[in-house]
């Protein structure tokens, strides 16, 4: 088992894996209601405008208090991207298991979840990225 | 024995490059937090070119290296292209106090064109006392009341020594 966690891929599925958490602690920790976020949107500083991701914070700490309806109201993409970041996880896990798992089809199972990422990232964020190009 | 620490160097640096390149990629086109993501971008950019300097000395693997290259020097280029659009959507927001100033110039000429004819009609009654304020805003008219009043004035005022 120590020699796999030694592997690149599995390296990089365990420290994104960590992150994801992380994204998903912070979600936890910090109350929707009390509005105490330490990350303030910096378009928002700049222009005095809010952004298409301004309200994503609250909107991921309501979906994991089940508060869906309101989570969609502080940010229309907030399920979506917080989906992506649930299935992540998920995929994480499961890939680095078929890859200590199957050991023939190590290159097939990394194609695959390069090309399942991008596309879950591509439909997840496609707003954002839309966007970001609008203005460029 | 050397060797294998200098690819196993070589091999965390492309680790830790790509990772780092992931994250910067997702975080970059969020554009909440897409600026602050240069820093992570320049670091990862870092990583890999370190990594392949290493690798093209110890002739290792460097697909992870030049995976997380790309994938760095793509994330910096998407968060730098926020600095445009936080710039342009400021100019835009500096034109917004002229536009609302035009439409509230507008409003204010058709409310006056619409106006132009009417009456204004003020009656306070108090008992079995009544005054009546008859007025129009139409220019002309006003115009006129206005003439009207400045040759009373004058009239007073040339009136007014002779009484004393």
């Amino acid at each position: 088992m120590v020699r796999f966690v030694k592997k690149p891929y599995i390296i990089v599925n365990i420290v994104l894996a960590g992150v994801i958490v992380m994204i998903m602690i912070y979600s936890a920790i910090f109350s929707p209601d009390e509005n105490e976020y330490p990350i303030v949107c910096v378009h928002e500083k700049i222009t005095g405008e809010p952004c298409v991701s301004c309200g994503l914070s609250h909107s991921f700490s309501l979906i994991l208090r089940g508060r869906l309806n309101e989570a969609y109201s502080w940010n229309v993409y907030g399920m979506r991207v917080f989906l992506f970041f649930v299935l992540q996880l998920i995929m994480r896990v499961f890939f680095s298991f078929f890859y200590i798992k199957f050991i023939d089809t190590r290159k097939q199972l990394i194609i695959m979840d390069i090309i399942g990422s991008v596309l879950l990232f591509l439909i997840s964020f496609r707003q954002f990225f839309f966007y970001i190009f609008q203005y460029c | 024995m050397e060797e294998e620490a200098t690819n196993k160097t070589g091999q965390n640096l492309g680790i830790a490059a790509l990772i780092t390149a992931i994250i910067t990629f997702v975080f970059a086109v969020i554009p909440c937090v897409g600026l602050m993501a240069i820093i992570p971008g320049i670091i990862a950019i870092v990583l890999a070119s370190v990594g392949l300097s290493h690798a093209a000395r110890t002739d290792s693997p460097r697909g992870i290296l030049i995976a997380g290259l790309i994938i760095g020097i793509v994330a910096t280029m998407i968060s730098f292209s926020q600095v445009f659009v936080a710039g342009k959507i400021a100019q835009k927001a500096d034109k917004w106090p002229d536009v609302i100033e035009d439409v509230v110039n507008d409003v204010q000429k058709d409310i006056l064109e619409d106006l132009e004819d009417a009456n204004i009609s003020i009656k306070i009654e108090n008992g079995d006392e009544s005054v009546e304020i008859s007025t129009s805003v139409n220019k002309k008219e006003l115009v006129e009341t206005l003439e009207e009043l400045e040759g009373e004035e004058d009239s007073t005022a040339v009136d007014t020594p002779e009484q004393e």
